[in-house]
């Protein structure tokens, strides 16, 4: 190490020898030269640790360097910025200085905690790390402090973001979040398979084109142009409009649109929350129900008519009010036990050999000798089955007053048969034999015109009776109804 | 903020040279046994301003330029001698 007075009249080749010592005795490692145009420039010797040097001060962390003592041998720039203060002001200070409160013990490799003074006032909560190192001769300590409020805050931002994310992910529904001027900035995997377009970006109408469902929404939604709507949507509050997405492919399906505006805790609007609920499945229950009741109601009509013919009928054949109770309680039985059948189906059908042994149930004797049923499984439709009912009832009504039913030694046989062929035909064959003479005016009464008439009109049928002396027998011949979906091809245009 | 028999010192540095950061910290050490309470250090990095070196003519780094009290003293290297900065900065040793 040399030293030397200032004097201004020392000629300068006095400082050129003294650095060429001091370089040549390794007391600097630095010197300013002149680059011409391009000013004073500093020039390292060998040995400076440049890769170093460069790394602490390309840092995006707070770095600094303490001596053994915490003195603070150099800071970089972000530091700086941290403290608020320039190089100039920190270097020279003491490490502990730059801390609010308990200043953070240095452990090699360890990280710690503190609370770092910015402009000597505000503290910030820092991250410090540190690790000795040596620079020429002098042991320092490196230190670095990190932000933590930015990082906090980051962390804070990507943790919501994230749980923004998993909601819209669990999502069932349709939903979107909008930002304040109404573009669409998330979306759940429903919301993007309802879309016109993959929806991020696209403002809400782009995306979800609407039509308003009903009279009311229509009102509502017919408020607003395209462009004010996705600013509604994304400030105000929007609930329960029933709405259909344009496109055929949305042609069945109906939509409750939702929209909550979201409110930052500085109360301005950073945007809204929109649902769509698929109302397609409810609707349909809906449409179900009211088709259902419809059904009901339309059968219940039919069936106070039916009762009031029945009536109206049995009046005018009866020939005492006791005739006529007896007559009208057998056949409103005929009906209740046809509309008991039909209910435990569902009103889809009844078996033939079900609604016989129903109807015939009261006169089956104990050695079921008397009765013979046989046939194919056939099912009556609905509309078909309470006629069959009264046509059969009125038929074992007979045969128990004046037939084959009225003595122990009468027998009765019931058959079917269905016809192959393009329109298939039931022929029922009810036949009765071992019972009284057949009187000779037996055809008269009620009974055989209701008879005829039920199966003529409500079966599409035709009946044959036959008051053979040794036993009455009827024939019943009406069109099977084809299944649904499998209709008879139409006979139509000539043949070529 | 200086006293009237204070010392004002300023070092010339270059960033984190193993002599810069040497004599930062021997500086310190110096001053704090020999002049506590009485200094005042200014740390120059030429990096950061290498035109600052002009207005004393700086040339070997590190350099230190005692500016008060007058006249000015030069004393260039890390300052790892101790008894030969006193010297230089004309100080008495405690």
């Amino acid at each position: 190490m040399s030293e030397a007075d200032r004097d201004p009249k020392a000629p300068l080749f006095k400082d050129a020898q003294e650095t060429v010592e001091a370089i040549h005795h390794g007391d600097i490692d630095a010197i300013v030269v002149m680059r011409g145009l391009d000013g004073p420039q500093v020039v390292l010797l060998h040995g400076a640790e440049e890769p170093y040097r460069v790394l602490v001060e390309q840092m995006s962390d707070g770095a600094l360097t303490a001596g053994p003592d915490g003195v603070i041998l150099y800071v970089n720039d972000r530091l700086c910025e941290l403290t608020g203060y320039p190089s100039e002001r920190l270097v020279g200070r003491y490490f502990a200085s730059l801390f609010d409160g308990e200043p953070p013990k240095l452990a090699p490799e360890v990280t710690s905690e503190a609370s770092l003074l910015r402009n000597g006032v505000d503290a910030m909560p820092v991250s410090v790390w540190s690790r000795p190192i040596s620079i020429g001769e002098t042991e320092t300590t490196l230190v670095r402090l990190t932000d933590l409020s930015i990082r906090r805050r980051a962390e804070q931002i990507a943790a919501a973001e994230r749980f923004a994310r998993s909601v819209l992910e669990q999502a069932t529904e349709a939903v979107v979040v909008l930002s304040p001027d109404g573009r669409i900035t998330h979306a759940s995997w429903r919301a993007e398979q309802l879309a016109e377009r993959p929806p991020v970006g696209c403002t809400f109408s782009e995306a979800f084109p609407l039509v308003a469902q009903n009279s009311e929404g229509a009102g509502t939604l017919a408020r607003f142009s395209v462009d004010s709507l996705d600013t509604m949507l994304a400030t105000k509050p929007f609930h329960g409009v029933e709405v259909k997405l344009r496109g055929e492919r949305h042609a069945q399906s109906a939509y409750l649109l939702n929209a909550g505006p979201l409110i930052d805790d500085r109360m301005a609007n950073v945007g809204s929350i929109v649902t769509l609920i698929d109302l397609t499945e409810r609707k349909r229950v809906e449409e179900r129900q009211t088709m259902m009741v419809a059904e009901l109601n339309h059968r219940v009509k039919n069936i106070l008519a039916i009762v009031q013919a029945v009536a109206t009928q049995t009046v005018r054949s009866s020939s005492s009010l006791e005739n006529f109770g007896n007559a009208f309680t057998g056949r409103l039985k005929a009906l209740a036990i046809a509309h008991d059948l039909l209910t435990k189906t569902r009103w889809i059908g009844v078996e033939l050999s079900e609604l016989l042994a129903a109807v015939l149930a009261p006169y089956r004797s104990p050695d079921e000798t008397r009765l013979s049923v046989s046939g194919p499984p056939l099912l009556l439709p609905a509309r078909a089955v309470m006629p069959m009912s009264m046509a059969l009832h009125e038929m074992a009504t007979n045969a128990v007053k004046y037939g084959a039913l009225s003595t122990r030694r009468g027998v009765l046989s019931i058959y079917w048969r269905v016809s192959e062929g393009v329109n298939p035909t039931v022929e029922l064959v009810w036949q009765e034999s071992g019972g009284p003479k057949v009187k000779a005016n037996a055809s008269e009464g009620f009974g055989t015109t209701l008879i005829a008439q039920v199966i003529g009109h409500d079966l599409n049928g035709k009946t044959g009776i036959d008051f053979n002396p040794a036993g009455v027998r009827v024939t019943l011949a009406f069109p099977v109804e084809a299944p649904a979906g499998a209709r008879a091809v139409e006979s139509g245009a000539a043949s070529a | 903020m200086t006293e009237n028999h204070g010392y004002n010192l300023r070092l010339y540095v270059a960033g984190q040279t193993p002599k810069s950061i040497a004599a930062i910290a021997n500086l310190k050490k110096i001053c704090e046994q020999h002049l506590p309470g009485r200094y005042e250090i200014e740390i120059i990095d030429l990096m950061k301003d290498p035109a600052l070196a002009m207005r004393h003519q700086i040339v070997a780094i590190p350099t230190l330029i005692r500016h008060l009290p007058e006249p000015l003293k030069r004393i260039i290297g890390d300052l790892s001698d101790t008894e030969k900065v006193l010297v230089g900065l004309d100080i008495r040793p405690t």
